[in-house]
């Protein structure tokens, strides 16, 4: 069963990659992506991650796009507001729509244009990380790190019941769904009340059986976990570096070219 | 309504994140001494916060013909407090960029603001001022998680107008000009849908009263006396 993003990281062969290479690549990718100011770094950073997500990955192809396509709703939409309605240079293409005048202008168009890189490099960064990196391989990181003990303790718990809740949650609607519960506006919305009432009822009484549960396995609020040791081999290193030096390189020339 | 994956310049990931972090360390603070005092309540936090996960993936029925998803962090607030909500819809909104690619990790602080508190603390406050009026308790819930959603919009279309100001040179009029261009664009689909998880929301109360009150009077949110009234049984 492949719901969520975390199914294929399982699968994913980076996954036997160490875990702070890969939060280093991403976290590089992520802040270039939104500090640069022309958008050829961004598109190449996306260019980069895409190669190493379904290369190396070995993400499915057809998966991964259609991954891409699902949050540019927003992004289009905005983009599309930024490109009308912002800028100042000269305009080039002005249109009346129901008697408002429209129209772009080339700086306007060249910001719309940046924020789009911007989102697709961030997007492409953030899909490295999930499709390639399970969530269980980031709780060791995180015990790593010095975030307050409950905080992690609350992450692994949640992640444990997301999986039993929407596994619930997909059975009770395919069960309403089957008894025409979607069939017209107002029923479905009666249907979802039950749906979320009977999801609250018994993850509460879930949650009453885990505190029985951990406690009579002598739970003091500390859950340890195994962390793999994984070296950083040598043509990783050499591979990460070029890619690092070669966005810098084109951040820097890059810094005052505009392509409209 | 999540900001997406680079879609903010740094300096206002920065803002934002300096923004949300001192609100989120109040609310791991509030979350400590409550884990002290009664341990019973992590597994119960965590169950919630898969609750809110799982609510907040689901699709909800839109008019425009769109699908829409609630943000379900108006239920949460009327039940944990707002402080707790923030910790809980942080991890949620961590697991919503890196499971659905909803949202992102450097537009978290931005999103975090508008979802995690400012829908919240309203939704809070709502309910708090509308229980102590004679207001009926599921129209109360109902206003409470619309108007929770309706901040959250609000908030966002700031950050975004803030972002990205007309004319590209942050003065005040830019800075309106261009939040009401964002917030007329998303008040398509998030006018009905703050409806929509109002209802939704009302109608989990309704459904919880009838068959597990108990559940809501041992967390305190609401009195026995107010189950009793509500269930029709004369105390």
């Amino acid at each position: 069963m492949t719901n969520i993003l975390d199914d294929y990281a399982l699968m994913s062969p980076l996954r036997h990659r160490n875990n702070w290479l890969k939060l280093a690549i991403v976290l590089f990718g992520l802040l270039a992506g939104v500090s640069a100011t022309s958008s050829i770094p961004p598109f190449f950073i996306a260019f980069c991650m895409s190669l190493t997500t379904v290369g190396l990955g070995k993400t499915p192809l057809q998966l991964y796009f259609k991954l891409l396509l699902a949050p540019m709703g927003f992004a289009v939409v905005s983009v599309l507001i930024i490109a009308f309605f912002s800028g100042s240079g000269p305009e080039m293409l002005a249109f009346e729509l129901l008697g408002y005048p429209l129209s772009i202008r080339a700086d306007g168009l060249e910001l719309a244009l940046l924020v789009l890189s911007r989102s697709l490099s961030g997007m492409c960064c953030l899909y490295f990380l999930a499709l390639t990196t399970p969530m269980i391989e980031l709780f060791a990181v995180l015990k790593a790190s010095r975030l307050p003990e409950s905080l992690i303790e609350l992450s692994m718990l949640i992640y444990r019941y997301i999986f039993v809740f929407l596994d619930m949650a997909l059975n009770i609607r395919y069960a309403q769904t089957v008894r025409l519960g979607y069939s017209n506006f107002r029923r479905s919305i009666n249907s979802l009340g039950m749906l979320t009432s009977t999801l609250f009822i018994r993850s509460w009484e879930q949650g009453d059986k885990l505190f029985l549960a951990m406690n009579s396995r002598c739970y003091d609020g500390k859950m340890t976990i195994f962390e793999v040791h994984r070296p950083v081999k040598a043509t990783e290193l050499l591979l990460t570096s070029a890619y690092f030096l070669l966005t810098l390189a084109l951040f820097y020339f890059t810094k005052n070219i505009s392509i409209v | 309504m999540h900001i997406m994956e680079g879609f903010l310049p740094a300096i206002w990931c920065i803002v934002w994140f300096a923004i949300s972090i001192p609100v989120i360390a109040f609310g791991v603070y509030k979350l400590n001494k409550l884990v002290k005092e009664k341990r019973e309540i992590l597994p119960l936090l965590a169950v919630a916060g898969a609750f809110i996960f799982v609510l907040s993936s689901l699709k909800i029925p839109s008019v425009t013909g769109s699908c829409s998803h609630p943000t379900g962090t108006g239920i949460g607030a009327i039940m944990f407090g707002p402080a707790i909500t923030a910790v809980l819809s942080t991890i949620v909104l961590i697991y919503q960029a890196l499971f659905l690619a909803h949202g992102g990790l450097t537009t978290l602080g931005a999103n975090v603001l508008s979802m995690g508190i400012a829908g919240p603390v309203v939704s809070y406050l709502i309910y708090k001022a509308g229980m102590k009026t004679k207001l009926n308790f599921y129209f109360i819930v109902f206003l409470a998680a619309a108007f929770g959603d309706w901040a959250t919009y609000m908030v966002t279309s700031t950050q975004l107008a803030l972002a990205y100001p007309a004319g590209g040179v942050l003065t005040f009029g830019a800075f309106l000009s261009s939040f009401g261009k964002f917030a007329a664009v998303f008040a398509f689909t998030q006018l009905p849908l703050a409806i929509i998880e109002g209802a939704v929301s009302a109608l989990l109360f309704k459904y919880v009263v009838d068959v597990k009150s108990d559940i809501l009077v041992e967390m305190k949110v609401l009195e026995d006396s107010v189950v009793r009234k509500l269930r029709g049984i004369s105390a």
